[in-house]
């Protein structure tokens, strides 16, 4: 049976999933590699160990569950995570760890960047916010901080770039991991001068900008042998895991919306236009010409109820951090919606959509002496579940949204998924066991597509069925709604307390 | 087995059903925990033995043992000092403030600190504070800087255990555990018998100071990992395989790190990595050699054995198996010579 492989470089691991041609995945694999924090501020992967990853997880699963049944290997299509940077010299081999998405060092490059007028008016040429995560202030950060660094680098490419330059040997980068560099003019679709210039480089010193049905022209020999690969097998260079999300998910058009739950949170449309949104909220990522992903990142989705879990929690057994989580939601369906008044803001690291606010804390608000733990636990989703909700409600000021689908790792918790149908008072959508599969399975959509069993991705993006729906409680919904409205004013008023405590911190 | 149970030592029975509900069967003789009261008093609450002293004959390995109840604050009882053995003291009651390797530790009743040999260690300002204190000083036959360690014949500790214990004490720099009550036991019952010498009683003190060990690595591993959070315990396990990478590691040693049997510890690293341990060690070593081949003036035998294969023949049918190249092949492909 022929079969597509779907590759994801992943914030903390390498996914690797095989589909059929009409998408059953046929089974998949994952391998972890760690994120160093050599200061608070500093999030840092080895490329070489991602690299060593990726193929020690590819080889496995060909060997165990693709080669053994004589499948064959039409095609493998990456995806990636975005905003990471990694520095090469001359021969290509990495100046250090590259910065990841998390890396927040250049704080202070992106809000000079963020308060000049070049900011201003490059949030409308490349559809960006302007934070530290972007690779364009992480460069201006080796720059300004490291010389040396910065002098011997000949490229700044993605950790993507890396790995596909490995297996293939060219240096290119996909149109939607780049637009999300803060550096692509989403519109020309070439790398915008004016936001070079802060980064002090040229064109020359980044990849080379391909579509993402782009082949690379081949696999290297070595690794045809050693996967055991046909040498006509074709690469397919791929998206983002945030655009591929959206596209697994069925989100494609007006109506829709994507909440992904996983560590972080993130709310998507699609559209044949940009968002510009006056107050630079929103972001927006090219999929292909003339199809963007846009939307907001929460910094405080899974994280904080792990968190919660992990100071509060019962550990029966050591480490079953699922065990107790799922305890912790049996907790919280025990008392009622609006948990008694207490209501938390999730925003323990900083927080990006809506109010991108690095400095912004987390806070339990309305205690009263007849609260109960079980009040906490739920609070604590409520708030998480608010956040989201406050992205969703900036994107309605520019689309309708009339359904929402979700995935990730907490959207497979019926409790989650049903609140997040009653705060949105919206039918809210997930496939059955979903788990994080809708990149791979965005990744499905994309290959298959581009080997021509769709006609575009429109059409691809029809055939996800998504089975399992919830509808919202209206009487939910209104004291959600209450709360909501607390929830909001404090997330402003707040503003300078956050400024005040994070000086003591 | 006859018990004969008589009714004036009932208290005692009790005593030892409460001690049974430990449940190990390493912990069968803190049952036997009988008061003498033929010792005077005295000789229960100041105990010194130090190597001349005719009861430590039998026990080589221990240069000092100490029970000692501190009334009145004497000069310099407790000066600043390294030594070359493994001390341990524990405190029983009062208050003790104590510097080891520069660093201040407040010792409560029930804490334990234990000074490595060529640590330095002593009162914070040169004396014992009042209270009362057991400490016991061990001469061990080994102790190496990668933590290699070998406490002597009259230990019944499995070699690799003993290893593990040794790589725990080294690698957790934390010198003092906190309420550790089983450690007081153990010397409590140690200091009974050395003053009964009832027979058998140089078999249970060497016993007890194996307990001891292993008492102190289970408790520094869970001091030191949440058992909550298992991502940032494996984090910490990561660091210490990538310090010392050229170590050849076993599975039981990097599950004694994380304080978790070898069978949970290896379900959850595979739950979490997608890697049996020691393929996730495999994964460290040749990313590690891919960065070493990258620069030329490194041979590559000593990179096989820096990262820790072997041997270079093993180096190179590992990296060949994963990366389809060679070692040298590879090197030869990313060096700038080729372009």
């Amino acid at each position: 049976m022929d079969c597509i492989i779907t590759i994801e470089i992943g914030t903390g691991a390498i996914r690797v999933a095989a589909f059929d041609l009409k998408g059953a995945m046929l089974g998949s694999s994952k391998g972890a590699y760690p994120t160093f924090h050599a200061r608070p501020d500093f999030s840092e992967q080895d490329p070489e160990q991602i690299f060593i990853t990726m193929l020690y997880i590819l080889k496995n699963f060909l060997n165990e569950k693709i080669h053994p049944k004589k499948h064959k290997v039409v095609c493998i299509c990456f995806s990636a995570a975005m905003h990471s940077v990694l520095p090469i010299d001359k021969n290509g081999v990495p100046l250090g760890n590259a910065m990841v998405w998390s890396d927040n060092r250049a704080k202070k490059e992106a809000n000079e960047l963020k308060n000049s007028k070049l900011g201003k008016s490059l949030y409308k040429v490349t559809g960006t916010p302007i934070h530290a995560m972007s690779p364009l202030n992480k460069i201006t950060w080796i720059k300004n901080n490291d010389k040396e660094r910065f002098n011997s680098a000949q490229k700044f490419i993605s950790i993507k770039t890396y790995i596909l330059q490995q297996l293939t040997g060219e240096y290119i980068v996909d149109y939607s991991i780049a637009s999300a560099t803060g550096m692509l003019n989403i519109y020309t679709l070439k790398w915008e001068n004016d936001a070079l210039k802060p980064a002090g480089i040229t064109k020359e010193k980044l990849p080379d900008l391909v579509p993402v049905f782009y082949t690379p022209k081949k696999l290297k020999k070595e690794f045809q042998t050693s996967l055991g690969l046909p040498d006509k097998v074709k690469l397919i260079v791929g998206s983002s895991d945030g655009c591929m999300a959206t596209l697994g998910a069925g989100v494609w058009g007006d109506g829709k919306a994507t909440v992904t739950l996983e560590e972080s949170g993130a709310v998507r449309v699609t559209g044949k236009a940009a968002l510009q949104d006056d107050k630079q909220r929103l972001f927006n990522y090219l999929i292909t010409e003339g199809h963007y992903v846009s939307g907001g990142p929460t910094n405080n989705a899974g994280s904080v109820f792990e968190w919660y879990a992990k100071q509060f929690g019962d550990f029966k057994n050591a480490f079953d951090l699922e065990d107790c989580m799922e305890n912790l939601i049996n907790d919280a369906a025990k008392v009622s919606v609006g948990s008694a008044g207490l209501i938390f803001l999730p925003y323990l690291q900083g927080e990006r959509a809506p109010i991108w606010n690095a400095n912004a804390k987390g806070v339990y608000f309305g205690l009263h002496i007849n609260h109960q733990q079980q009040h906490f636990v739920r609070a604590t989703i409520e708030g998480i579940l608010y956040a989201i909700y406050s992205i969703g409600k900036t994107l309605q000021e520019h689309r309708n949204i009339k359904s929402l689908s979700a995935n990730g790792t907490f959207a497979s918790y019926p409790f989650w998924t049903q609140m997040m149908a009653d705060i949105f008072n919206i039918p809210v959508h997930i496939k059955q066991g979903s788990g994080s599969d809708s990149v791979a399975f965005g990744s499905f959509l994309l290959s298959a597509t581009e080997i021509g069993i769709y006609k575009n991705l429109d059409e691809a993006a029809k055939t996800v069925k998504l089975p399992d729906s919830f509808t919202p409680n209206k009487q939910h919904h209104q004291v959600h709604m209450k709360n909501y409205a607390i929830f909001e004013r404090l997330s402003v008023k707040l503003f300078d307390e956050f400024e005040a405590i994070a000086d003591l911190q | 087995m006859i018990l004969v149970i008589l009714p004036a030592r009932l208290n005692d029975i009790q005593k030892n059903s409460e001690q049974k509900s430990f449940g190990r069967g390493s912990w069968f003789f803190f049952a036997n925990i009988v008061r003498q009261t033929s010792i005077p008093n005295d000789r229960m609450n100041q105990y010194y033995l130090r190597k001349e002293c005719k009861e430590l004959h039998a026990f080589p390995h221990i240069v000092e043992f100490a029970y000692k109840k501190i009334s009145t604050i004497q000069f310099d009882s407790l000066k600043k000092e390294t030594s070359s053995f493994l001390r341990f003291y524990y405190v029983v009651d009062g208050r003790f403030d104590w510097i080891v390797e520069d660093q201040h530790h407040i010792l409560y009743p029930g804490d334990l600190a234990v000074v490595l040999p060529g640590q330095c260690f002593g009162g914070e300002k040169g004396f014992l504070d009042i209270g009362t204190v057991s400490w016991m000083h061990l001469e061990l036959q080994q102790l190496e800087e990668n933590g290699k360690i070998i406490l002597g014949k009259w230990s019944r500790l499995a070699d690799h255990e003993t290893r593990t214990i040794g790589r725990i004490l080294l690698l957790n720099n934390c010198s003092v555990l906190s309420k550790v009550k089983e450690a007081g036991n153990v010397f409590q019952i140690m200091h009974n018998e050395f003053l009964n010498q009832e027979v058998g009683y140089m078999a249970r003190i060497n016993q007890l100071i194996d307990e001891l060990f292993i008492l102190i690595a289970r408790q520094l591993t869970r001091q030191n990992n949440s058992r909550r959070d298992f991502p940032q315990t494996f984090m910490k396990l990561e660091q210490s395989l990538r310090e010392n990478l050229s170590h050849q590691w076993t599975v039981e040693e990097m599950a004694g790190l994380v304080g978790l049997g070898t069978t949970a510890f290896s379900e959850k690293v595979k739950r979490y990595t997608g890697f049996s341990p020691l393929n996730y060690l495999i994964n460290i070593r040749i990313s590690e050699a891919i960065k070493l081949l990258k620069r030329p003036e490194v041979h590559v035998t000593d990179i096989a054995l820096d990262v820790g294969f072997y041997s270079s023949q093993h180096f190179a049918t590992t990296f060949k198996k994963l990366t389809g190249y060679t070692p040298s092949e590879f090197r030869k492909k990313n060096l700038p010579t080729t372009e």
